[in-house]
């Protein structure tokens, strides 16, 4: 699943594999700006059933905490 | 893709806009729901990057935003489409069909107000189409429905940007918009040839009785079925028909005229070559009979052999691949019109032309039936008919212009030099015909031109659609010219003939016609004749008049 996730963040950053890490937050990764951030949350749902509420999709700064609430980490 | 496109919208279609971008030159949307503004400003930085295409993806709850009943909705709707013309210019415009979407929860209200307003915003966009050229429909509700209405949208991301397409939605909109855009630039194809076992139905004609083969039904049966569906609804916008089938005639025909679950049938092919020659053989001959080159035609057959043959013979014929197994008939049907023949509209011309090669089908069928030419001649019910030019300047145009095989001087004339002879009566005789027979009217089809001076006159221009060539219209069309002229005191008539990369088929026309060579002519290696026409010679024809 953490697997599945990174690489759907690379995909919606257009990123090639390998530059996202559990450790990466948004502001070191220029591609992820609020767009993209969106197109993010709504893609964790469509394709990997993860939903986060709007409340707090908002306040996610960082793939660690993407992970949290997949219960992945 | 080299083009420059635009998407503009009342919602945020950035992302797709973003995913694009590496794909084709797109506009640079500053924000979205401005899109009347943008167009209307010709300050704005949309008018200095001139897109060719402009796709205008409306949603229609925000344009609706906040309207409490059916009057008020249609006041916004045509509020938006009054101020449209005045922001449209040379782009090329799609705009979204109608579907209401909302993130809320739905009622049975809401259920009511969707169907309204939908058909609202439907009306008004098909009537805005029909009034301007340069606007076509862009399928939306069709996207949707592909998608799946579920998964076509976003509730979250609809809330934290005003994003509604989930991303397979994006998606499918990104592949549609350069579809189109490659739509509006290609050459389409003209004719689809078809095999028949295997292509058309299941099984092999002429193995057993009558039903012998798999048509219509429920399993293997109904997706041929669906799919020849699919093929008349291209016949009708337009796309030419034909068979190339390795099969005993009569039992193919059998079928094709008789099995109660053909949907293509006979009437619908321009035409069919079902034999045992080569299919490369019988396909050459098609585009002689249709008179279109090869590059014309999509070839679809089910055996490999017959589609490698077909590609090695004539390269410039298209071989799409047969699908693996028969279900997926249709969706390999869908692509082959998607990507040969689909136009970004159908056009009258369209489906004229389909009922002019259909006719001429019926002609050439007569032309087989018929004991010999001259019999199959009088069949046909040729009527001509001189028409006054003055009353048909446009096809008088089009026609000295875009005639190429029957065209024996092809003098390319303007509107101005053709306005000039035609009211020239002291020295011009413009002899313009139509032509009708009974399977149905060709139209003003041929015209000659020519020049009197003294007892003399020489045809300057005669040229004849290649619509009618080979019914030796043109034998009766002369004789009636120099009976006008005889009584004009006329003596000699003189011809000539300029040789062209395409009109050969009349290189021997004036000595066929009773014309002798008296000279040539240095410049385009011209040959010139003429004949003493008080010799009252009447040519073999089979052409009737109407005054």
């Amino acid at each position: 699943m953490k697997e599945k996730i990174i690489a759907l963040i690379e995909e919606v950053l257009g990123l090639p594999e390998g530059i996202i890490t559990p450790e990466t937050t948004m502001d070191e990764v220029e591609e992820w700006d609020s767009l993209a951030h969106v197109m993010l949350i709504g893609m964790l749902e469509e394709r990997l059933s993860v939903s986060i509420p709007l409340d707090e999709a908002v306040e996610i700064t960082s793939v660690k905490e993407i992970l949290e609430f997949a219960g992945v980490e | 893709m080299t083009e420059k496109i635009a998407i503009l919208s009342n919602v945020n279609m950035n992302f797709v806009i973003r995913s694009l971008k590496s794909k084709i030159d797109v506009y640079d949307a500053e924000g979205y729901g401005n899109e009347l503004g943008t167009l209307l400003n010709p300050q704005s930085s949309y008018h200095a990057f001139q897109p060719q295409f402009l796709f205008l993806m409306m949603d229609l709850m925000q344009l609706l935003d906040g309207a409490s009943d059916d009057e008020e909705a249609k006041g916004k709707i045509d509020r938006w489409f009054t101020a449209l013309p005045d922001a449209l210019g040379e782009e090329i415009c799609y705009i979204s069909d109608a579907y209401l979407w909302t993130a809320e929860e739905t009622d049975a209200d809401f259920q009511a107000k969707k169907q309204a307003w939908e058909s609202l915003w439907q009306s008004r966009l098909e009537s805005f189409v029909k009034e301007n050229g340069k606007v076509r429909i862009f399928p939306y509700q069709k996207l949707i429905k592909a998608v799946g209405e579920e998964k076509a949208f976003s509730p979250i991301t609809w809330r934290m940007g005003k994003i509604p397409h989930s991303s397979a939605m994006q998606k499918a909109l990104e592949e549609e918009i350069l579809h189109r855009v490659w739509v509006e630039t290609r050459v389409p194809k003209k004719v689809l040839l078809l095999d028949l076992d295997n292509t058309l139905w299941s099984g092999l004609a002429g193995e057993h009785e009558l039903t012998p083969i798999d048509l219509g039904g429920t399993d293997v049966g109904a997706a041929y079925r669906k799919t020849q569906e699919m093929i008349l609804q291209m016949q009708k916008q337009g796309v030419v028909l034909g068979i190339v089938s390795k099969n005993n005639l009569q039992d193919a025909m059998d079928i094709i005229e008789h099995h109660p679950a053909m949907v293509l049938r006979a009437e619908h092919f321009s035409s069919m070559k079902i034999n045992w020659a080569p299919k490369h053989e019988n396909i050459m001959e098609i585009a002689r009979e249709l008179n279109l080159g090869l590059d014309s035609f999509v070839f679809f057959d089910d055996n490999p052999a017959e589609r490698a043959l077909v590609k090695e013979m004539l390269p410039q014929v298209e071989v799409p691949a047969f699908p693996e197994s028969p279900e997926q008939l249709p969706q390999t049907m869908d692509i082959i019109y998607r990507e040969y023949f689909e136009k970004p509209y159908v056009t009258k011309e369209d489906t004229e032309r389909t009922r002019q090669y259909a006719e001429n089908a019926k002609r050439m069928e007569l032309q087989r039936a018929a004991v010999d030419f001259e019999s199959y001649l009088k069949d046909l019910e040729i009527v001509a008919q001189r028409v006054n030019p003055e009353n048909h300047m446009e096809r008088l145009l089009q026609l000295v212009n875009k005639t190429n095989q029957f065209n024996l001087t092809t003098i390319r004339y303007t509107a101005e030099e053709l306005q000039a002879i035609v009211s020239d009566r002291d020295h011009y005789d413009v002899y313009l015909y139509g032509i009708t027979d009974k399977f149905g009217d060709n139209g003003i089809v041929a015209v000659l031109i020519v020049k009197r001076q003294g007892e003399e006159a020489e045809i300057e221009e005669f040229t004849m659609s290649c619509r009618v060539m080979g019914r030796n219209i043109e034998h009766a069309l002369l004789d009636a010219v120099e009976e006008d002229l005889c009584q004009k005191g006329i003596k000699v008539l003189r011809g000539s003939f300029f040789p062209t990369a395409k009109n050969a088929p009349v290189e021997e026309l004036y000595p066929a016609l009773g014309f002798e060579l008296c000279g040539s002519i240095p410049c385009r290696d011209g040959k010139e004749y003429k004949r003493d026409i008080t010799d009252g010679l009447r040519r073999v024809g089979h052409v009737k008049w109407k005054e």
